[in-house]
């Protein structure tokens, strides 16, 4: 038993080693706001500070859904769109704010992966941006 | 007496006929049900977020299965008279075979390098698998579940079809934004320029589409004169698929699909999809056209007459299917 758990475990260690190819990155978000669905979509249309990484490519309003493009370049990710979504809360008074990113690595080619081109890389660097961006929009709406 | 004997001939004539009913019945339920197996229409979803493939049931749109494949699964193509499933696994670099009778992984066919898409012949004998990483063609024999031919292409080979009039195998280089277009026995035929990021292909007839990625536009390129036409689409388009001079667009920026009138060269509809939505396939049959969305790990299905959306299942993550992925 513990022959066969010890070559499972080789087994899916040896893939996750060689793990590679053209794999779009997902990272997606939430944040629950003390705003209706209503407040926080015009508000996130009037918000400004997202700007700094990426502009706006469209609003959807019948859908509360935005959609980015990047326009930062110093960073160790690339193909980056995103999409911010407002949905419902519990309660009329409240409501969640969904960022999801795609984007993919800087190292496109065959392995090996220099180091800090690598998918951990890249998803790193996007999470620093959508968790701290959603809690800087959270307190901007709620504030208002 | 013999009144009696009468009577109970009849008798076993009628327990008889009770028996034989009742046999009849479960013979015809039997093979009915087999029938009906045989002949279900189903879409092969791969999930490279959880190295899985949902498989749809397209006449009652309930999931049936989740298989577990190899790692990141992401190309696929259906053998449909044979019942076989290939898929193409870009982070393990093999290909899992599913038998689409009983939906069991039947084979794993090592690569040693990521397989981008897959199609195969008329013929069903072999399965053609563009090699991102190497830019070569690999060509796996049926028969012998291996790789036999590999052919060096162009940079970035990334769609791949079979144009069964011509028997062509036509690849899209993504990075060189060109088309190649080889016969059977893996002679080039034409080398064609198409726009920027060309990516996923159909072919029928004397026709290939391919969606320009960048260009947010669709090629079209005729296969006996080499002319060309380009069309408009909604942002990043990945895939294309024409049935009756009508082409579906997946626009994955836009999260909607373009339904555009090769005719009368305008577009009749936009409808709103999942979130990025990737690859689609249609089913004439049942009337369907069949959207993988990335970003909500789902799939859309639309009803190809009203172009209304029929449902949307929730598949295993990131739901891709790059290729042919209904089983018709």
């Amino acid at each position: 038993m513990k022959k066969i758990i010890f070559t499972l475990l080789a087994i899916l260690f040896s893939t996750l080693a060689f793990s590679h190819g053209p794999t779009p990155q997902k990272v997606q978000e939430s944040v629950t706001i003390a705003a209706s669905p209503e407040k926080t979509w015009e508000a996130l249309k009037n918000y400004s500070a997202f700007e700094k990484i990426m502009k706006v490519r469209s609003f959807k309003d019948k859908l509360m859904k935005a959609k980015y493009e990047l326009i930062k370049t110093d960073v160790p990710f690339s193909d980056y769109n995103a999409q911010i979504r407002v949905k419902k809360g519990e309660n009329d008074n409240e409501s969640v704010v969904q960022w999801t990113a795609r984007f993919y690595r800087t190292y496109k080619l065959n392995p090996p992966i220099p180091e800090g081109q690598d998918d951990a890389t890249a998803v790193a660097a996007v999470k620093e941006i959508v968790g701290p961006g959603l809690a800087g929009f959270k307190k901007s709406v709620e504030s208002q | 007496m013999v009144k009696q004997k009468k009577l109970s001939i009849f008798n076993l004539k009628t327990s008889n006929l009770i028996i034989l009913t009742f046999f009849l019945i479960i013979l015809y339920l039997y093979f009915s049900s087999n029938v009906k197996k045989d002949h279900i229409s189903k879409a092969y979803i791969t999930n490279q977020g959880d190295n899985t493939v949902s498989i749809i049931d397209l006449e009652t749109l309930n999931t049936l299965d989740t298989l577990e494949v190899g790692v990141a699964p992401l190309g696929i193509t259906i053998l449909q008279k044979k019942k076989l499933v290939f898929i193409g696994n870009v982070g393990s670099d093999d290909i899992s075979v599913i038998d689409a009778v009983n939906d069991r992984l039947i084979k794993t066919i090592k690569l040693g390098t990521a397989p981008l898409s897959l199609t195969s012949n008329s013929e069903e004998t072999e399965v053609y698998v563009t090699d991102w990483f190497k830019n070569n063609v690999l060509t796996i024999s049926i028969e012998q579940m291996r790789v036999t031919n590999s052919l060096n292409v162009g940079i970035t080979p990334s769609g791949i079809a079979y144009n069964k009039k011509h028997q062509y195998q036509v690849i899209s280089n993504r990075d060189a934004n060109t088309l190649e277009i080889y016969t059977k026995d893996h002679n080039l035929v034409k080398k064609i320029e198409t726009g920027n990021h060309p990516f996923g292909i159909y072919t029928e007839g004397d026709f290939v589409y391919v969606a320009n990625v960048y260009d947010d536009s669709v090629s079209i390129i005729n296969l006996v004169d080499w002319s060309t036409y380009e069309f408009l689409v909604g942002a990043h388009p990945y895939n294309v698929r024409v049935h009756n001079k009508v082409a579906y667009v997946t626009n994955t920026v836009d999260d909607t699909i373009t339904i555009y009138d090769l005719d009368s060269k305008k577009t009749i509809k936009t409808l709103d999809t999942g979130e990025t939505p990737e690859n689609l396939d249609l089913n004439i049959k049942l009337n369907l056209v069949v959207v993988t969305n990335w970003g909500s790990d789902s799939i859309s299905i639309f009803d190809i007459q009203t172009l209304q959306l029929l449902k949307e299942i929730k598949t295993g993550a990131q739901s891709r299917s790059f290729g042919d992925f209904i089983l018709q």
